[in-house]
């Protein structure tokens, strides 16, 4: 399970996290909303260890986990709306870089298996540079799921995919993998709903929803976020 | 071993990247060509031997060419977010420092060797000295050359001044390789014996050593979040 206990987090004056807490289970899917500024990409660099915290902790399975460690990044698979390739590599030669850096076989075969699972093996020799916004999103999709995460953070995911490359990426998500951990923050209130099993809604940095994707409906959570813009 | 070869693997993408064009080198090229060219013509051969002046003048010429090259180490870094991905492959943060500051040497080797020959041309040094005792001296200063470069490269992109802050920076720290470097290169020029020469190489590998070392454990505060 992973899970993070009172996470404060600040940005110079702005506190980002304040006091956020979740857990998610092997195998769940967990899905972040809330406006822009809530703390949806915080919380996601925080839980890949990327970013530290002022307070509370992150937990796998009951171990404090340091985002340090390179063993903790060698478990966790990255996905965000900024696709992170080198634009003067290939497609084929960014998968290596990265396959290269985390031990895992870089052979042709397995390289346009992994741009397959995305539709984007077509793309292979092709310089990221030429891609569409969306063809670039598939390689980083590519990149980011070929070590096989045990977690799987994804920031915006579908952005900038094409109809099919979201329909995809929907069904790797639903496919899933042996007890792995999908934590999805998205605008996308229908998309996220339908692939979560729990849901998080967050505020100004606080969690002020934290229930069962079964029972909600993407009107209600908008419902939930317009009475919390009155509030505020 | 494993570590090496993660080095190697993040120097080779650099340098691989660098063959594809648009990046540091061209630019760095064309500065030491044009940079000798422009010294040589404004040294009155007259009054000072080519020889006495050739040592400071690569030594400097080398000094600039990485605020205008390796300065830019992390460029490429900044295509969508790429080092941001890089950060969180699990690779040491010692192990992307020191492959940043491989492929900075070998840019610099390739600049080392142009300005060599375009000074030793250009002020019409006939016999420069031993290759290998100059190669010994270069190779500890532009060691320590390029793990500065990484480093401020980093700094400068972090700062909202950008390149124009690396010369503040880095150029006060750099004195001592560029004056013991040119010291030592100018006594090969002029065919002393290499006991004389190496007391500073000593110092250059030091300072090397030193650099890439501090380098190193500042880099991983510097990409801390």
């Amino acid at each position: 399970m992973l899970a993070a206990r009172e996470l404060v987090c600040d940005y110079g004056p702005t506190r980002a996290l304040d006091g956020v807490g979740l857990a998610v289970g092997r195998g769940a899917t967990l899905g972040v909303f809330g406006a822009n500024g809530a703390g949806k990409t915080t919380l996601l660099r925080v839980l890949s260890g990327e970013r530290r915290v002022e307070g509370g902790r992150v937990e796998m399975d009951g171990v404090a986990v340091r985002g340090t460690d390179a063993g903790w990044r060698g478990r966790v698979g990255v996905v965000s709306h900024r696709t992170g390739l080198y634009r003067k590599l290939t497609a084929a030669e960014n998968l290596a870089f990265f396959a290269a850096l985390r031990e895992l076989p870089r052979d042709r075969r397995t390289l346009e298996g992994a741009l397959d699972r995305v539709g984007a093996a077509a793309l292979a020799d092709r310089r990221v540079d030429l891609l569409s916004r969306g063809q670039r999103q598939r390689v980083a999709l590519a990149r980011s799921l070929m070590h096989a995460p045990e977690i799987l953070l994804l920031d915006e995911p579908f952005s900038g995919l094409d109809p099919d490359g979201a329909r995809r990426l929907e069904a790797l998500l639903r496919e899933g993998g042996e007890g792995r951990i999908v934590v999805l923050a998205t605008h996308n209130l229908a998309r996220g709903l339908a692939l979560s099993d729990r849901v998080v809604v967050l505020r100004r940095g606080r969690k002020t929803l934290d229930a069962e994707a079964r029972g909600l409906s993407a009107d209600r959570l908008l419902h939930h976020f317009a009475a919390g813009a009155v509030a505020a | 071993m494993r570590e090496l070869r993660r080095v190697a693997i993040i120097a080779l993408r650099d340098l691989r990247a660098e063959l594809r064009g648009g990046g540091r080198l061209p630019a760095m090229i064309a500065f030491v060509v044009l940079a000798s060219f422009l010294f040589a013509f404004t040294i009155d051969r007259a009054q000072i031997s080519p020889r006495g002046i050739a040592a400071p003048l690569l030594w400097l010429i080398l000094l600039f060419a990485v605020a205008a090259g390796a300065g830019r180490t992390f460029d490429g870094e900044e295509d969508d977010g790429a080092f941001r991905h890089l950060l969180l492959a699990p690779v040491s943060r010692h192990a992307i420092f020191l492959g940043k500051s491989a492929a900075n040497l070998v840019l610099l080797w390739i600049v080392t060797v142009l300005a060599f020959v375009a000074i030793t041309a250009f002020l019409g040094v006939g016999a420069p000295g031993s290759v290998s005792h100059h190669a010994a001296v270069l190779l500890p200063g532009t060691i320590g050359l390029a793990a500065s470069g990484a480093f401020f490269g980093l700094v400068s992109r972090h700062s909202d001044l950008g390149d124009s802050l690396l010369p503040v920076l880095a150029f006060p720290l750099l004195v001592p390789v560029v004056f013991f470097g040119s010291t030592a290169s100018t006594r090969i020029f002029l065919e002393r014996p290499w006991t004389e020469v190496s007391g500073s190489v000593r110092l250059l590998w030091a300072f090397a050593l030193g650099f890439v070392t501090v380098g190193s454990a500042l880099f991983r505060h510097l990409t801390e979040d």
